[in-house]
């Protein structure tokens, strides 16, 4: 399934849409679609750091979504990195 | 709940106004009101600062500042009002960030809730932070992982070597 990813902070330097479509086996966990983002970065927005990735976090808009979880299907998804607001 | 006020407000829109957040959590229950007020200072780890930028996960923002306020009436255990805004966009030294006010019957419930409030919303809610240097120059603050398992990874860290998570707040 086509998943979006809506990007904020650093990451939307990655691509100036501010968002990313993955292609996503059903029942992938938020652990596996990392791994998928990850790669997906790797070649087309070398200059992200892998280790950004790893410290960001995924939600909808109702929540944090942890790597345990499954993909939620046709929900628009935003990767957090790091927060400093205040 | 109207006893929360939470709110995202565009720079390019308006401003944040601490008299109506004092406002909106005056009661005649309420003997004490705590407040605190986030700006823009003009230096960061010995950089000249000339403004920063907000960005803004805002309906996840606003569901995190209403759980804070929830969490906040716990913690004290005790009636109140609570006013949570965030600023959005490009702000200029100076410019107010982020406001928290608290409304409560004595003052210690008041501080301890504005305290438990601004520290969330500064370590919780998806909010990133770019600032601008007069060099020209730019960077993203490094910031709290909202990841669990990476932010238990680094607890483990700093414990370890005592050096914090190292993001200078």
């Amino acid at each position: 399934m086509k998943t979006r990813i809506a990007l904020y902070g650093a990451l939307r330097e990655a691509d100036p849409s501010g968002h990313v479509e993955l292609d996503v086996p059903p029942d992938s966990t938020i652990a596996e679609l990392r791994e998928l983002l990850t790669a997906y970065l790797h070649e087309h927005a070398p200059t992200i750091s892998v280790g950004l990735v790893r410290r960001s976090a995924f939600a909808s808009a109702e929540e944090i979504l942890h790597n345990h979880r499954t993909v939620p299907e046709g929900v628009e998804l935003a990767v957090l990195p790091p927060v400093s607001g205040g | 709940m109207d006893d929360l006020h939470v709110a995202v407000v565009e720079r390019c829109v308006a401003t944040l106004d601490v008299a109506a957040a004092l406002d909106s959590v005056a009661d005649p229950r309420f003997g004490g009101i705590a407040s605190f007020i986030g700006r823009v200072r003009e230096h960061n780890l010995g950089r000249v600062v000339t403004g920063i930028s907000y960005d803004l996960f805002e309906p996840l923002a606003l569901r995190m500042f209403r759980a804070i306020g929830e969490r906040a009436r716990a913690e004290v255990g005790a009636p109140l009002k609570l006013y949570i805004a965030h600023a959005k966009g490009d702000l200029a030294v100076g410019d107010l960030a982020v406001l928290v006010a608290v409304g409560t019957p004595h003052r210690d419930e008041a501080f301890r809730a504005c305290r438990l409030a601004i520290e969330a919303v500064k370590h919780e809610a998806p909010i990133w932070k770019q600032e601008h240097y007069i060099d020209g120059d730019s960077a993203w603050s490094e910031g709290c992982s909202l990841c669990e398992e990476q932010r238990d990874a680094e607890h483990a860290h700093a414990k370890h070597d005592e050096t914090g998570h190292g993001h200078g707040h």
